[in-house]
């Protein structure tokens, strides 16, 4: 090799690495729904089999762009004369025919393969049922024939726990969701670990996610879904095993009432009065001592509202759109390495971390911050049922009461 | 109506209708100048060019709404739009571009050049194809309404069930959406049927269909998709119309409907409908190409069965726009494979071209930088195309910006600049003028570097997960660094708005070279050295297009009347004839007594009460039977009206002449 072409393959190397660079460089750090940044199997299977996919397209691409540069430079009309008049050369028309033939035939082998393993959703360690309705998500744990949820035996007794917003699963488990939706059509996505899958009302998908590392996966709905699309997010939070069954046993806990004479006390008489026609806190009980069944379907053209049995152990609330905690608090769980993440995210919300300025701003005129069809004018098509949380005119009074009632969910 | 044509020595005036009879109560129209001439004419450049102002109306209409749309996503939680109106926003920006822009350019272009490729005096059908502009402007203008009557529509233009049902999109604006485009649907079927039967019978003598231009070849090939697809899309909008309107169950998920029903549906036509948008285009550029680079286009069978083929395998992939939809793995991975198989013909264009250019001797014109734009361009488009053809990689990347960088690409990057090479390169064939080559460089420019900042950065956007049609975006999910996802939509806002001033250079420049004080003088004969049929006439052409019918007996046909080769080995072409001197032979052996068809009042009253009906569907039950009386007694009218009015000077032949096309009433 001569020295100039060890430099020019020298310079070609500083040229590549310089372009890798650039384009790594100029994406978004840290981006929590990237799905360049696999965090469990399902979003690795994908990763590896799409980067050197990528990379393929991209030298084909500066290939052709090279070609035409060529092309451009060197056939400018100098005043050379009139080219041959030819059609074509058959063999270079086959070979070009052959050649990405040969290419896409490699790309979709192991495309089928990978097909085939990320829809495996047998011999599952836990089970979820998710359901998506306009506009947020519902999370219900089958209880199996031995009293275990997701594969933990609770430590206390057996029931059903029924949450939103966060899907809290075990890590190092390979989950199946079982997901259908109760209106139109969603599409349920957390890039980290997994590609999307699509709701469909009238319909049972299942789809798989194995969180590699306890921490909290973004995701949006991603199928459009009418007017509130934008503001229907979910996360996933992956737990270590001991973790999870603390969370387990948390979320059994049989309810306890505010003490009396607490502002919480009134809160609880509040959401008796306001809430609990749709919203469900299992084992309320009114002043007589009767259980306290929401009828969601009563009031909701789609038939449920989220069951705020364990609110404040969530962090987000409304369709996962608004954080509980304040940025601070919140970026505490988010940041926390994996060791701590668990202990941290198991504190819920207190009134030190609580996001006081969303919440309140919600329960005094949630269509505000939420487009939701709500006005009375427009519930003709449905006979009057709304599809999402009405104005409910409360007084900063009963704000007050209801958000002290509420920090006490967990 | 076929063309009648008597060769008959004498004077060589062509025939003009001065019809003095009456036809019930109307005296028939034979303007052939101001507005009456373009409302009641059947002459396809006229409505060649009617259907190109309409598009490039609606490209401002939806360029606006794609302005205002990357306003609002120009930063987090946006507030220029609301959600409702949002959502209205992308669906009828998608909706106009696609059925109000780029179908009916596509028309325009077929409409003016096919019968002057091919060497015809008109369309086969000339009403017909002047009912299917009406219809497709009053449809136009129909779902256009709607922002006037309570709302656009607000489903996506793909419109899945059961989000298109009353409940969850009680205003009209669906109504208006699925009836309008049932109108322009009967647009681009009867004018399919009409470009078909054109293309098949009425080439010139000695054209053969390997020897037909490569731009008719590719408008042809995407009116047989519109024959198939558009059916598909008119049954699902009947689906949808009795769905909204008369209370049907076809997607009511509670009385046993699968909402994957409308999906299937919609894509067997939507994804054929990628190509009716993109073919024409591929045409455009491979009559661009080889004018410019003095070649012919290299491997033209090639390029005229890969389109077929790509007309073919385009109806076998259209389950890839459900992969994340829960299909099963095996039809996943059998439209996955299917997917990648339409590269290889779609690959075949790419490379033909740059072979074309290859050893050339190549000008760079308007024209032909778009077309280079488009090789590029497309390009990208295509092979981000292939990595979502991998359906694992897709789930990821379905419903995300990559997937809007991805079709700007192919139907910007693609689409659009072959529309723009065709407007630079056939302007002095349609106007008789030349648009200024200095703006067009301008335009040209703006509109590349616009469109690269605004439909560039969304492959980062959609990879590093910011989902479609959301009508906010949140610090939250933007990530860290400069570069985050908010930088990056705040560059594709203002490359938006620069594309959209590019594009904006092209009208200042429409409006320069005809009207301004630097009016551009008449253009040349034959500007560009040009190589096909449409070229060996006046511009703007006569209305009877050829003064004699053309003989071909090359492909480039044009070309090998100005050229010859002088040696054996195929090197040495030298002009023989200038385009003035082979149009000057054309002009001494004119046809004479050419008849052309009569203009006519019916296409536009059939088709006016095509909207009566449709607004009928939504306000009033009485209207449809109003619609339905016109719609009848135009019928009527038309059936009854011969194709030529019978005092013109067309003389029915004594003598059963060879060279008589039985007239067809069109």
């Amino acid at each position: 090799m001569t020295e100039s072409s060890t430099l020019r393959s020298r310079l070609r190397t500083a040229a590549l690495a310089l372009t890798a660079a650039v384009v790594l460089a100029s994406c978004a750090q840290d981006a929590p729904q990237d799905t360049w940044d696999p965090a469990g199997s399902e979003a690795q299977k994908i990763h590896d089999l799409q980067w050197p996919i990528f990379l393929i397209a991209g030298i084909v691409g500066l290939i052709v762009f090279a070609v035409v540069a060529v092309c451009v430079v060197k056939f400018k009309d100098r005043g050379q004369p009139i080219p041959e008049q030819t059609h074509g050369k058959a063999w270079l028309e086959y070979l070009f025919i052959a050649l990405p033939a040969v290419l896409l035939a490699g790309i979709a082998v192991p495309s089928v393969a990978v097909i085939i393993e990320l829809n495996d959703t047998d011999n599952a360690d836990c089970v979820v049922n998710v359901t998506g309705q306009q506009w947020w998500w519902e999370y219900d744990y089958p209880i199996a024939g031995d009293g275990s949820i997701c594969g933990y035996m609770p430590s206390g007794e057996s029931g059903s726990i029924v949450t939103s917003g966060q899907m809290v699963i075990p890590t190092d488990a390979k989950v199946v969701i079982r997901g259908t939706s109760r209106d139109v059509i969603h599409s349920f996505w957390v890039p980290r670990l997994n590609g999307k899958r699509d709701m469909v009302p009238g319909r049972l998908h299942t789809w798989n996610f194995h969180a590699d590392r306890p921490g909290i996966y973004a995701g949006q709905c991603a199928e459009f879904c009418g007017l509130s699309h934008a503001n229907m997010r979910m996360e996933i939070v992956a737990l270590d095993p001991v973790d999870f069954q603390a969370w387990i046993d948390n979320q059994l806990e049989p309810y306890q009432s505010p003490e009396d004479g607490t502002l919480a006390a009134d809160g609880e008489a509040e959401f008796i009065a306001q809430c609990a026609r749709c919203h469900q806190v299992d084992g309320l009980t009114d002043a007589d001592g009767e259980l306290v069944v929401a009828h969601p379907e009563d009031q909701v053209y789609s038939g449920a509202a989220p069951n705020l049995t364990n609110f404040a152990t969530r962090n987000t609330f409304a369709g996962a759109t608004w954080d509980l905690l304040t940025e601070e608090c919140r970026d505490d769980v988010w940041e926390a390495d994996p060791e701590n993440f668990g202990e941290r995210y198991l504190a819920g919300v207190d009134r030190d971390c609580l996001n006081a300025i969303d919440l309140r701003a919600w329960l005094r005129d949630a269509p505000a911050m939420k487009p939701m069809y709500t006005e009375p004018e427009q519930l003709e098509a449905t006979d009057g049922l709304v599809r999402g949380m009405p104005y409910l005119a409360l007084s900063e009074d009963q704000i007050d009461s209801l958000v002290a009632y509420l920090l006490e969910r967990k | 109506m076929a063309l009648i044509e008597r060769p008959r020595t004498g004077d060589l005036t062509p025939a003009v209708a001065t019809p003095e009879a009456t036809y019930g109560a109307f005296r028939r129209p034979v303007h052939s100048t101001g507005w009456k001439s373009w409302l009641f004419t059947i002459d396809h450049k006229k409505i060649g060019i009617m259907y190109g102002v309409t598009a490039l109306f609606f490209f401002l209409v939806g360029g606006l709404e794609a302005l205002l749309i990357r306003a609002q996503l120009a930063g987090p939680n946006g507030t220029i739009l609301s959600a409702d109106m949002y959502n209205q926003m992308f669906t009828m920006h998608a909706t106009t571009m696609v059925f109000l822009f780029v179908m009916p350019m596509a028309a325009a272009f077929a409409n003016y050049l096919i019968p002057l490729q091919i060497g015809a005096r008109d369309v086969a059908f000339p009403r017909i194809n002047a009912f299917s502009f009406w219809c497709f402007l009053f449809g136009a203008i129909f779902i256009n309404t709607s922002w006037l009557l309570g709302g656009a529509a607000d489903g996506g233009w793909f419109m899945y069930a059961p989000n298109s049902s009353v409940p969850f999109s009680p205003t009209n604006g669906i109504d208006f959406w699925g009836l309008g485009i049932q109108i322009t649907g009967v647009a681009s079927l009867t004018g399919a049927i009409n470009l078909i039967v054109t293309v098949i019978n009425m080439r010139a003598p000695g054209m053969t269909f390997m020897k037909m231009p490569i731009f008719t070849w590719m408008a042809f090939v995407v009116q047989f998709l519109l024959v198939f697809a558009i059916p598909v899309i008119t049954v699902a909008l009947f689906l949808l119309m009795f769905q909204r309107s008369f209370d049907a169950t076809f997607f009511t998920v509670e009385a046993g409907a699968d909402p994957l029903l409308w999906q299937h549906l919609f894509w067997i036509f939507g994804h054929p409908e990628v190509y009716i948008l993109i073919l024409p285009s591929f045409g455009i550029v491979s009559e661009v190409l080889p004018v410019f680079s003095k070649k012919p286009l290299f491997g033209y069978p090639l390029v005229v069965f890969s389109g077929a083929a790509i007309g073919f395998v385009g109806w076998g992939v259209w389950a890839h726009h459900m992969f994340a939809s829960g299909l099963g793995p095996i039809s996943v991975a059998v439209f996955s494979v299917a997917t990648m198989a339409i590269a290889i013909p779609t690959g075949v264009k790419i490379v033909n071209w740059t072979m074309t250019m290859w050893g050339g001797k190549l000008v760079f014109s308007t024209a032909m930088l778009f077309a280079i734009g488009l090789i590029v361009q497309f390009t990208i488009g295509g092979l981000s195309g292939v990595t979502h053809a991998v359906a694992p990689s897709d789930t990821q990347q379905t419903d995300t910006y990559y997937i809007v960088a991805h079709f700007h690409y192919v139907l910007f990057g693609g689409a659009v600049l072959g529309i723009f090479a065709g407007l630079y390169y056939w302007w002095p064939k349609i106007f008789g003028r030349m648009l200024s080559e200095t703006l067009g460089k301008w335009n040209f420019w703006l509109m590349v570097i616009g469109l690269n900042m605004a439909f560039g950065p969304m492959h980062i956007i959609g990879l590093q997960g910011q989902p479609r049609r959301m009508y906010v975006w949140t610090e939250a999910r933007a990530g860290e660094g400069f570069f985050n996802l908010g930088f990056w939509n705040l560059i594709s806002s203002i490359g938006a708005f620069v594309l959209g001033f590019g594009v904006l250079i092209f009208f200042y420049n429409v409006w320069r070279t005809h009207f301004g004080r630097h009016k551009a003088p008449p253009a040349p004969l034959d500007p560009w050295d040009a190589r096909s049929l449409e070229w060996m006439t006046t511009n703007p052409p006569k209305e009877i297009n050829f003064d004699r019918t053309p003989v071909v007996s090359h492909l480039d046909e044009f070309f090998h009347r100005k050229y010859e080769d002088r040696g054996d080995d195929h090197a040495g072409y030298e002009p023989v004839a200038t385009a003035e001197e082979v149009l000057a032979i054309e002009e001494a052996n004119a046809d004479d007594d050419v008849h052309l068809p009569s203009p006519s009042y019916w296409p536009i009253i059939l088709a006016f009460a095509l909207p009566i009906m449709a607004y009928g569907v939504i306000y009033n039950i009485l209207l449809i039977a109003v619609g339905g009386i016109i719609v009848l007694l135009a019928m009527f009218g038309w059936a009854l009206e011969p194709a030529t009015a019978p005092d013109s000077d067309y003389d029915p032949p004594s003598d059963g002449g060879t060279d008589l096309e039985l007239p067809t009433h069109g």
